[in-house]
């Protein structure tokens, strides 16, 4: 244990809420809260980007091929895949039925406020948190006696089940699925002041931000205390964490739990931004799979990589669409590029010692260096189909 | 009575709807077992064998527009399972393809990125259905029509038709050959050897590359064969893929990862329980296989029949 770790032990009981800067190596450090020391780069960095977050409605007004409504749409499936990424990053669980949580959230808000006439927005995103989370203790419960990919499976399997529920079960509109706000006169409040239309979609992206940046914050919390650090424990190896003491069950259970909440809450305000929650948009696995993809596409090493790529996935979902007819392939081919050029993600690679930030500075040096990369490719590519043009002569003459 | 036989002629649909979806869940479970990857694809497969199926025999039936007699209609059937077995062929070179360019730098790596590659498959193959055969459902009832004016058969008081008895008899000799395959022939024992121990098959100079290929190559013609079988009675569309794909999903997890003898198993009690809860309580379809997969896994937590390699 070095002597920072020693000065951060004790400075553990004591608490100072005033930002302070301290000098570490020589740079300069402003402590932003307790355990949270960032150079002033990456605050004013996260300034920028808070700043453009809070800015979307404006930007979204001034250009017409930007969207609020998607934009606003991948923020929250980036919400549900921060989630999943405290199982994908600690417990390196793969978890694929992360829909479950968003679309029980969604669909919470939606049953309380077309079936119960319920008004408040804050109700109903309580609302929706609170069976999120039940859900979630209920299939991590089942799920979590397995591991690898039979947990996969079973997460799955957990949320194609509530998706067939939803489509069969007439209370909950079948296919066609619920509105979350019957009617004109019945309008949404916000802390008993009702919402006109207009003001509506501004007020609920603002709530959103709210939600994220606290969401973010506590997530920061969570996998930088303790309990994150036995759940990398865990993940690294889970009989060496039970030796160790770590109640790996439990731990999992309730990191599990936590990834839950953050789908609830996202599914939650996605009934309040759509207004319509369907069976297929919220809960169908190949969802799931979506927020899976999210967190791998941003980064799943990173905070706030599934954020990134619930934004840029949704983002090129829709714009694909008004581009091309084959909007599905291109999403295909950004996972391909994914797998084999920048594996560790969008955020991920932006950060310093990955591969595309060394390929980015070797381009610098020489230009040049595209052609080998080029012709690296080709032969590559030219030897697997040679590979498997071997391999199909093999399977009809046989070996020779 | 009349009870009797509606529940007779289900549970046959029933079985039916299970060979159907054991070709499928074989494929998949064999490339599980032993490549360790989930293909999240392998329903893009079922769909594309079910596409070039389409086109094979509709190139073909144009000689027989109005099959008549016994001989024309025989004729006719037997075309129709030759034109599944040709797209279904037609599927190896595709996985070939697959398994050497994408899959193979992906062994060793985090199974994530599995995931994440057979995913983008999944989306690329979609859209290259839509490329060829367009975004609307191809309807395989016009160059299948044949088929219906087949008459039914009719045994101990049932009718059932002839086709679907076909489908059962052909899935009946896909699993003993299968099983077969895997017991009995020296490639069968080199794939199981391979799927128990990877390192040790490689010890005793088994080329587990080779093995690889073959294995999803396999997977693929299954995959193709299975869509191949199920498009007279259906249209093929590019949403087809999806549904088969999940409850294979199931099938393997009510079986045992990676388990033969599970998958035909989870096959029958998905197929039977389906086709069941359609004549029941249709809002059950969906959710029946589900509920079942998560009781069998609170009772059994292995599947059925735990992992394979042992025992076929």
């Amino acid at each position: 244990m070095s002597d920072d770790d020693h000065q951060s032990l004790k400075a553990w009981g004591r608490r100072s809420y005033v930002p302070a800067t301290t000098t570490r190596d020589g740079d300069r450090y402003v402590r932003v809260s307790r355990g949270m020391v960032l150079s002033p780069r990456r605050i004013a960095g996260w300034l920028a980007l808070l700043a453009l977050f809070v800015a979307v409605p404006d930007i979204a007004s001034l250009s017409s091929s930007i969207q609020q409504r998607v934009l606003h749409q991948g923020v929250l499936f980036g919400l549900a895949a921060v989630g999943l990424n405290v199982l994908l990053r600690h417990t390196k669980l793969v978890s694929f039925g992360h829909a479950a949580f968003f679309g029980t959230g969604a669909y919470t808000a939606a049953v309380l406020a077309s079936q119960f006439d319920v008004t408040s927005m804050l109700l109903l995103l309580a609302a929706a948190t609170l069976v999120g989370t039940l859900m979630a203790g209920v299939i991590g419960f089942l799920s979590l006696r397995h591991t690898g990919l039979y947990f996969s499976l079973l997460t799955l399997a957990f949320g194609q089940l509530l998706y067939a529920i939803a489509q069969g079960q007439s209370y909950l509109g079948g296919s066609d699925g619920l509105p979350v706000r019957p009617g004109e006169a019945n309008r949404a409040t916000l802390f008993g002041v009702e919402l006109s239309a207009d003001v509506y979609s501004v007020v609920v992206y603002y709530l959103t931000v709210l939600v994220v940046v606290l969401a973010l914050f506590v997530m920061w919390r969570v996998v930088n205390s303790p309990f994150g650090n036995a759940l990398d424990a865990i993940g690294q190896d889970r009989t060496r964490a039970q030796f160790v003491g770590i109640p790996v069950r439990r731990y999992v259970l309730a990191a599990f739990v936590i990834s839950g909440i953050y789908g609830g809450v996202a599914g939650g305000m996605y009934g309040l931004v759509q207004q319509h929650v369907r069976p297929e948009a919220t809960l169908y696995f190949l969802r799931s799979g979506e927020i899976l993809f999210m967190a791998i596409l941003g980064g799943f090493g990173t905070l706030v990589g599934p954020l990134v790529g619930g934004v840029v996935l949704v983002f090129l979902q829709d714009v694909g669409r008004d581009f091309t007819n084959y909007f599905d392939a291109l999403t295909g081919i950004v996972l391909l590029l994914l797998v084999f050029g920048f594996p560790r993600g969008i955020v991920g690679s932006l950060q310093s010692g990955s591969r595309l930030r060394a390929a980015v500075s070797t381009f610098s040096d020489d230009p040049a260096i595209v052609g080998e990369w080029a012709t690296e490719a080709w032969t590559s590519l030219w030897a697997a189909v040679g590979r498997a043009r071997r391999n199909l002569r093999m399977l009809v003459l046989g070996v020779r | 009575m009349v009870e009797l036989a509606n529940f007779a002629i289900h549970t046959l649909n029933g079985i039916q709807y299970g060979f159907i979806l054991f070709l499928i869940a074989s494929g998949l479970t064999i490339i599980l077992g032993i490549l360790d990857v989930l293909n999240l694809a392998h329903g893009e497969l079922y769909a594309v064998g079910a596409y070039v199926a389409f086109s094979v025999f509709g190139y073909v039936s144009g000689a027989f527009a109005n099959p008549e007699g016994f001989v024309g209609l025989a004729t006719f059937l037997v075309l129709s399972l030759l034109a599944a077995v040709v797209a279904a062929a037609i599927m190896v070179p595709l996985g070939l393809l697959l398994e050497a360019v994408f899959l193979r730098p992906l062994y060793g790596r985090d199974e994530v990125y599995q995931l994440v590659l057979t995913f983008g498959l999944l989306l690329i193959l979609k859209d290259m259905n839509k490329l060829i055969w367009g975004p609307l459902p191809v309807r395989a009832g016009d160059i299948y029509s044949g088929i219906n004016r087949i008459p039914a058969a009719e045994f101990v008081g049932l009718t059932f038709p002839t086709f679907k008895l076909v489908i059962i008899a052909v899935g009946a000799v896909v699993v003993v050959g299968l099983f077969y395959f895997f017991n009995r022939t020296k490639l069968g024992r080199i794939i199981r050897a391979t799927a128990i121990d990877r390192e040790m098959a490689t010890a005793i100079g088994v080329s587990t590359d080779r093995v690889f290929t073959l294995v999803f190559a396999m997977g693929a013609f299954f995959a193709g064969f299975a869509g191949a079988m199920a498009l007279p009675q259906s249209n093929a569309s590019l949403e087809m893929g999806a549904n088969p794909l999940v409850l294979s999903f199931v099938i393997i997890v009510i079986g045992g990862l990676g388990s033969l003898r599970g998958a035909f198993v989870g096959a029958m009690i998905v197929g039977v329980l389906s086709r069941w809860a359609v004549w029941q309580y249709p809002p059950a379809e969906i959710a029946a296989p589900f509920a079942i997969m998560a009781l069998i896994l609170l009772v059994k937590p292995n599947g059925l029949f735990g992992t394979w390699g042992e025992t076929a």
